[in-house]
């Protein structure tokens, strides 16, 4: 597979805020297919925001305060994913917490995200995507705890399940909200490396928010954006 | 798509909107009775049975407030409440109604209170002429209204603190005060007490309003010359004269009028009680805990919080068991009186036991059926109803019309049913069933929407963010997640407004058209007669309904179980 310049994650957020104040604006972000972009600031400088624009969940972000609102274009793979619903957009999302839903095993919770049909639009049966969560699984080395209440696992566990979760259901780039500000450093560092890898297998762009220096994906694509006032800019 | 997005929301703040508003303003319309108010005034019966009504009310609500201060300091500081209030279901169950009875059984001159103690310790071989119940001082209906009142504002309370954000944000803070300096007391006064008592504002409102507002209680067990303005008021309104009819309008309005002023003052009591809390002045700090073990900080904590959290008995709580004791001797009263045949005064137990009283109820079985089809219908509507609403109304939009819907809760029963009915005369449908469930739902409403209110906000928005993002639409999240998560909160509101359908009295009396027969209605008007057995019965079947709604509900909601630790199940 090779990349056309259109491939890949490309936003250009020219006002991201709410009516009387802006919170990001004029702020370019291109991401190739199989790389992470790191992108860093303060708290309440807008990254979480920057990813509920590509995802297309600023209504969740907003609660309570000013819904935000974005001008601008956000394209996947040459498609415009602006005014798509989220479920239409094929960006997944890792959060901070893993947001295992509580009332479904851990496999029920894989199984959840296993697309019913694939890309050609052939039904999968329900073998087939039971051998993809059994997959997940092996890959989450977690065989064998499918029939587990997710409360308890492991935080490591937990957030392992959470981006396989996340991958299962395809998506056409990735959205990492802070995934291992949660977890102590030890664990970290072993997590890390597995997520990155895993990611790039698939070959799609990945965007990582993190005021972590150490979760640098890679040193030649972060982005740092300053607290709202100031326009962001590339280091 | 914009257009439905507003209609829907529209129509539905119409529905419940609508015979609200309508009812109080056919009652507004007949307030306006010169002679009636004239009447009103020159009764003499008037100021004394207010004077009555403000002693009950203002009584029982200050110590309901109290006790559930004191029970939920000491349950969280020990940290039992969750096994404490496990056991509010079944006293929620219990209705207003079933608990002065059973009061009744215990405190009247021939009760059980009395045959145990004789003829040994008394010497009395026949009841004495005692004033135990209906006593003049109101102190039964007191004893009657606490009993009810505190369960009610514990779950409440148990709403909020069981809600799994602030729960676990509430430990942390609580722990965080005690690496502080604090003690326990102090940290449960001083951190979460100021959070959680505006959260039982409203709650409270409604138990002041009930205490000051309520009939069928204050029939079984209130004071009878005079009795409360509220029993008082509904006299007049079955009366047959009109003009004696439109006093007891007016009567209403005027319980309204005290309800609306009690209940501004003690919110602003509230308040001030509130600013006076150590850390509510902008900018300083928490004192540290060296110059603070003893000193200043116990000074601002409301004193009797601090005195009751001291004092914590070892195990358990002797508050709460007085009440849950008092509960069950109130159901064994009913159980046994149900079953009661001849039952000589000192004698503790009957002379003779028999069914007959439960056999007369299976031969009315109408008025079971009546009861339940009105509780399943006014619960179901209502729930459903709620459950519209949160989902397709903006936050604001709720906000803004909650109190509106909540008015049901702190406005008398007595002027409901006086504006419910001109609006079933309206509509001609007075003395339907229709009319009935639908009166019925006016009055479930509030406490439905007050039990899913809380599980709503403890959604997490980004779980829709997340559904949305493996690429599934509103409806999988919707069926598959945010329902069967909040399964049991919408379980256990239906229960709760089945619960309240039941015990409601005024309304199916008057609606009704004295038509409708329910368990409640026939436990109250047999309060008033001979009957002790076949009363029994009416009030234990007014407790059970509700009890196996409860369980129902209970089931439905109850937890997944999940297996510990197994091998992976193959393909199903």
């Amino acid at each position: 597979m090779t990349d056309t310049p259109q491939d890949g994650l490309h936003v250009h957020i020219e006002r991201l805020g709410s009516a009387h104040h802006a919170l990001v604006s004029g702020l370019r972000l291109a991401v190739p297919p199989g790389e992470i972009l790191t992108l860093m600031g303060p708290s309440g400088c807008g990254k979480s925001s920057v990813l509920a624009a590509i995802a297309g969940t600023l209504a969740s972000v907003s609660e309570g305060l000013q819904p935000l609102q974005l001008q601008g274009s956000v394209q996947l793979n040459g498609r415009e994913l602006a005014h798509l619903p989220t479920h239409q957009r094929g960006v997944g999302l890792v959060f901070q917490d893993a947001l295992l839903f509580p009332h479904m095993t851990v496999a029920e919770n894989l199984l959840f995200a296993v697309p019913v049909s694939d890309v050609s639009g052939t039904r999968s049966t329900h073998a087939q995507r039971q051998a993809r969560v059994q997959q997940a699984l092996q890959e989450a080395e977690l065989s064998g705890m499918g029939n587990r209440d997710p409360s308890t696992l492991s935080g490591g566990q937990r957030a392992r399940v959470a981006l396989m979760r996340a991958l299962l259901a395809e998506p056409q780039a990735l959205l990492l909200d802070e995934p291992f500000s949660k977890l102590d450093a030890a664990l970290r560092a072993q997590l890390r490396p597995w997520v990155f890898a895993h990611v790039r297998e698939r070959r799609i762009p990945v965007v990582l928010v993190t005021h972590d220096e150490q979760d640098v994906a890679d040193p030649q694509r972060v982005l740092h954006l300053r607290a709202a006032e100031e326009s962001p800019h590339h280091v | 798509m914009p257009v439905v997005k507003v209609f829907g929301p529209l129509l539905l703040a119409l529905i419940a909107a609508l015979p609200i508003g309508a009812a109080l303003w056919a009652v507004g319309a007949q307030m306006l009775h010169a002679a009636a108010w004239q009447a009103l005034w020159a009764d003499p019966q008037t100021w004394r049975a207010w004077g009555m009504t403000l002693w009950t009310g203002l009584a029982s609500t200050a110590l309901a407030w109290i006790t559930v201060a004191h029970v939920l300091a000491s349950g969280f500081i020990r940290q039992q409440l969750g096994r404490w209030l496990s056991h509010l279901p079944a006293l929620l169950a219990t209705p207003h109604a079933a608990m002065a009875i059973g009061l009744v059984l215990w405190l009247s001159p021939s009760g059980w209170a009395l045959r145990l103690v004789s003829p040994g310790l008394t010497g009395f071989d026949a009841p004495p002429p005692w004033f135990t119940t209906q006593d003049p001082w109101g102190l039964g209906l007191i004893l009657a209204l606490w009993l009810k009142e505190v369960p009610f504002l514990l779950w409440v309370a148990a709403t909020q603190m069981q809600r799994e954000d602030l729960r676990r944000r509430w430990q942390a803070e609580y722990a965080l005060a005690q690496t502080l300096g604090r003690t326990p007391a102090q940290a449960f006064a001083q951190i979460i007490w100021p959070q959680l008592a505006p959260r039982l504002r409203w709650p409270l409102l409604a138990v002041l309003a009930y205490g000051l507002t309520v009939v069928d209680m204050a029939l079984i067990i209130g004071p009878a010359s005079p009795p409360t303005l509220a029993v008082l008021a509904w006299q007049w309104l079955s009366d047959a004269d009109l003009l004696t009819q439109s006093q007891g309008v007016a009567a209403a309005g005027w319980l309204t009028g005290t309800v609306l002023v009690a209940g501004v003052l003690m919110v602003v009591a509230l308040r001030v009680v509130a600013s006076k809390r150590p850390f509510a002045s902008r900018g300083k700090r928490p004192q540290s805990q060296a110059s603070d073990r003893d000193g200043l900080l116990s000074q601002k904590t409301p004193t009797w919080l601090l005195h009751f959290c001291r004092r914590l008995p070892p195990q358990p709580n002797a508050m709460w068991t007085i009440i849950l004791t008092a509960y069950i001797a109130v159901w064994s009263a009913l159980t046994v009186g149900s079953v009661s045949g001849v039952w000589p005064f000192p004698q503790v137990w009957p002379e003779l036991w028999t069914l007959n009283a439960w056999q007369q109820v299976a031969s009315s079985a109408h008025t079971v059926w009546t009861t339940l089809g009105l509780g399943v219908a006014s619960a179901s509507v209502c729930v459903l109803w709620s459950v519209a609403w949160l989902e397709l109304t903006p936050r604001r939009w709720q906000q803004a019309l909650q109190p509106w819907f909540l008015l049901p809760l702190v406005l008398p029963s007595v002027l409901w049913v006086v504006g419910l009915y001109s609006l079933a005369l309206h509509t001609r449908l007075e003395g339907q069933w229709l009319g009935l469930s639908l009166a019925h739902a006016v009055m479930v409403l509030p406490y439905v929407l007050l039990a899913l209110v809380p599980a709503y906000q403890a959604v997490d928005p980004r779980q829709a963010a997340l559904v949305a993002s493996l690429g599934h639409g509103r409806s999988v999240y919707m069926w598959r997640v945010k329902w069967p998560l909040l399964q049991r909160a919408i379980a256990s509101a239906w229960a709760v407004g089945f619960a309240v359908s039941v015990a409601q009295y005024l309304p199916t009396l008057y609606v009704g058209a004295g038509r409708f027969a329910t368990v409640t209605t026939e436990a109250v008007t047999l309060a008033a007669g001979a009957q002790r057995s076949l009363m029994s019965a009416y009030a234990a079947l007014q407790m059970l309904l509700p009890i196996a709604a409860f369980a129902l509900a209970a089931w439905l909601g109850r937890p997944r179980r999940f297996e510990k630790i197994a091998p992976m199940k193959a393909t199903s």
